[in-house]
């Protein structure tokens, strides 16, 4: 009798759990949440699944609710490599997310590849596969581009100075970052402007003074920085305890908006592709309300990129229908225009040969003595 | 004079959480591979002391030491006691295991934001101009002055203090210390504690002067060439040693290539592996036992 009733829970168990699992689309994320860079990408997560939670209890997507599985990869890629394994062939993913450094995104790309789903970066550096013309199956929906982004710095520096500029670069000793400040060094001169140093800062560093008596004694009077937020904050704030007066233009990262409230200093400017939270709007409001209600870890400031990354989910999946699996989200993907409410300058447009947007728009803000000021208004790229 | 003032700096940070790797060392032979999670933690208790006693900065920083005391001496209650016995690599693989849980856990607890422990304290960090025109911030220059008092504080502890001279005893002949009465267990736990007490308030410093992340614990592991170039056995060698390492990271970034600072430290110790492989001061006999 009792071995009976052991085998009829079993089996129910069997029946029941497929059925679940089929009445849910599993999306599969392999993220940085823990790990030197997990500042970066934990809180665009959690935002994520705070967002997905709010649409699963509005009853979800096409009447199905969507499953996040969310795996730690520490920014390794072995660790990247097989979480992408099994979130592709035991959770059946449909969708994969990659919220990690860029050294995990090879394995992941092969992955997901294989397994014929299509690939999200969310918070993460996006390739240049997403970039016109794009590679079938990976999409980017970060803020931040490379090779843009020191455009518009440099756009803005030059517009804002009022004497010659002898600009100093510093980087985080990672490609990206170097990559980037390679190319903003290379666009200076034709800009008009002096570079007159450039530091490649090892992460992490116990103390950034050295690197910042370089550029103060290399004569600088405007910085420009693009890495992750800890280098570019700490180079700052070296710079300031040294007596160095001049500008400083820098990437508005997740924790930009907490940190010019924190600095307070008017001459540290950030350029952004989100809008901060300083605007008030609507879906602000709304985000911040869900964070609280949520009991999330982070700042609602910081929670932009993952709520667009949720915004932009919840449209593929709509867009691919009821029966929506992993080639019918990606088709959806290759035609998906998604209003932001403001959040950036513009929607999240992706066609098939671009994956990333069509316009990449820019602010600039900076402390104005009592709040978070605008410096300059959304400005727009194309990207062809 | 900047340059002179970079170098001290760098020295200190690396002196004061070299010394924590010695003591374990000098006291168990055991590599404490999880000394810069320790430190982390210490600024992460410091953060958690700083939101509990808001109003009294002072009780925040005291509360903060003395769980950082606690916590080491917990580390070797109940995990590195019953490494007693078994071969030294176990324990430090024991530390590897525990230095990957702490990093872990402390996302969990603090998560992975920069955070600022000075800000919830109410402390500013103002930079104080030096002769000669250079300039420190307060919390660097405080960093330094602690280091100093912890060295001679330590080096008055190990030459005169009962249980310091114990600790030395334990460490050069455990079973001669152990049949003259001295309790070993309360030795190496008085060791682990002390180690953490130091490292912390590294860790504790560096998050005041600079912020705290959730990658603190990296530095910890660039301190550890400077105890190995000064002597693993060696209190002195420590302070040399990272006086040598922090030399030669700050003159490669102003003279040669700022990358190259993430790589001296390690050229350093190489070179000297090859040509004095126990360290400036540490002494042969410990290596071959090693």
């Amino acid at each position: 009798m009792r071995s009976s009733m052991i085998l009829a829970a079993g089996l129910a168990t069997a029946l029941v759990t497929p059925a679940l699992a089929q009445d849910a689309y599993v999306v599969g994320i392999t993220a940085a949440l823990t790990g030197p860079p997990a500042s970066t990408y934990a809180p665009a997560i959690d935002a994520l699944r705070i967002y997905i939670d709010r649409v699963n209890k509005a009853g979800g997507v096409n009447g199905k609710k969507i499953n996040l599985v969310i795996q730690d990869d520490s920014a390794e890629p072995s660790k990247a490599a097989a979480n992408a394994k099994k979130l592709l062939t035991q959770d059946n993913a449909v969708l994969m997310i990659n919220a990690s450094l860029s050294s995990t995104y090879a394995p992941v790309v092969a992955e997901a590849r294989n397994a014929g789903v299509p690939l999200l970066f969310a918070s993460s550096v996006c390739p240049k596969d997403v970039y016109p013309p794009a590679k079938e199956g990976q999409f980017c929906t970060t803020a931040f581009a490379a090779t843009y982004d020191s455009r518009a710095s440099l756009a803005f520096i030059k517009e804002t100075a009022k004497e010659p500029v002898k600009i100093g670069f510093s980087a985080m000793a990672i490609p990206l970052s170097r990559g980037e400040i390679d190319f903003a060094e290379s666009q200076a001169g034709p800009l008009g402007m002096t570079a007159v140093d450039k530091e490649i800062i090892p992460p992490p560093t116990a103390d950034y003074t050295p690197f910042a008596t370089k550029i103060k004694d290399a004569g600088a009077n405007w910085v420009f920085s693009w890495a992750p937020w800890v280098t570019q904050v700490r180079t700052f704030e070296a710079l300031r305890r040294l007596g160095w007066t001049g500008d400083y233009v820098t990437w508005a990262h997740l924790e930009a908006e907490g940190e010019l409230k924190r600095i307070k200093d008017s001459k540290l400017y950030v350029v952004g592709a989100n809008a901060l939270f300083e605007d008030n709007l609507p879906v602000q409001k709304e985000i911040a309300a869900a964070v609280k209600e949520a009991g999330g870890k982070y700042p609602a400031e910081q929670m932009t990129e993952g709520w667009i990354a949720g915004m932009v989910i919840e449209a593929a999946i709509k867009g691919a229908g009821k029966d929506a699996n992993a080639a019918k989200i990606q088709a959806s993907m290759q035609n998906l225009k998604v209003d932001l409410k403001g959040l950036r300058g513009g929607p999240i447009e992706w066609t098939k040969d671009n994956h990333f947007r069509t316009k990449q728009f820019y602010r600039v803000y900076r402390w104005d003595g009592s709040k978070i000021a605008l410096v300059k208004d959304w400005f727009a790229y194309d990207v062809k | 004079m900047q340059l002179a003032v970079n170098i001290v700096v760098l020295s200190a940070i690396y002196a004061l959480i070299a010394c924590g790797y010695v003591l374990i060392y000098r006291v168990s032979r055991v590599l404490n591979l999880a000394h810069g999670e320790l430190m982390m933690l210490g600024a992460y208790l410091l953060l958690t002391t700083a939101s509990l006693f808001g109003g009294n900065p002072w009780m925040a920083i005291g509360a903060a030491l003395v769980l950082s005391l606690v916590v080491g001496v917990l580390v070797y209650v109940l995990l590195m006691r019953k490494m007693t016995g078994e071969m030294v690599l176990a324990a430090v693989l024991t530390t590897v295991a525990l230095g990957i849980l702490l990093r872990g856990v402390m996302v969990l607890i603090w998560s992975a934001q920069q955070q600022y422990p000075g800000q919830a304290l109410g402390f500013s960090n103002p930079a104080l101009v030096l002769p000669g025109g250079a300039r420190i911030s307060l919390m660097a220059a405080l960093l330094v002055g602690v280091t100093a008092a912890t060295y001679l504080g330590l080096f008055i502890f190990l030459r005169f203090g009962r249980w310091g001279v114990r600790m030395r005893a334990a460490g050069q002949n455990p079973l001669l210390a152990a049949q003259r009465g001295i309790n070993l267990h309360a030795i190496y736990a008085l060791a682990w504690g002390l180690s953490t007490f130091t490292g912390s308030i590294a860790g504790m410093l560096m998050a005041l002067d600079s912020g705290l992340t959730s990658s603190m614990m990296i530095i910890g592991l660039k301190a550890f060439p400077a105890a190995l170039v000064g002597g693993l056995d060696s209190l002195v060698g420590a302070l040399i040693g990272a006086a040598i390492i922090g030399a030669s990271e700050v003159l490669s970034i102003q003279y040669i290539d700022p990358l190259l600072s993430d790589v001296i430290p390690f050229l350093v110790l190489i070179v000297m592996l090859v040509l004095r492989p126990w360290g400036l001061f540490g002494t042969r006999e410990e290596l071959d036992r090693v």
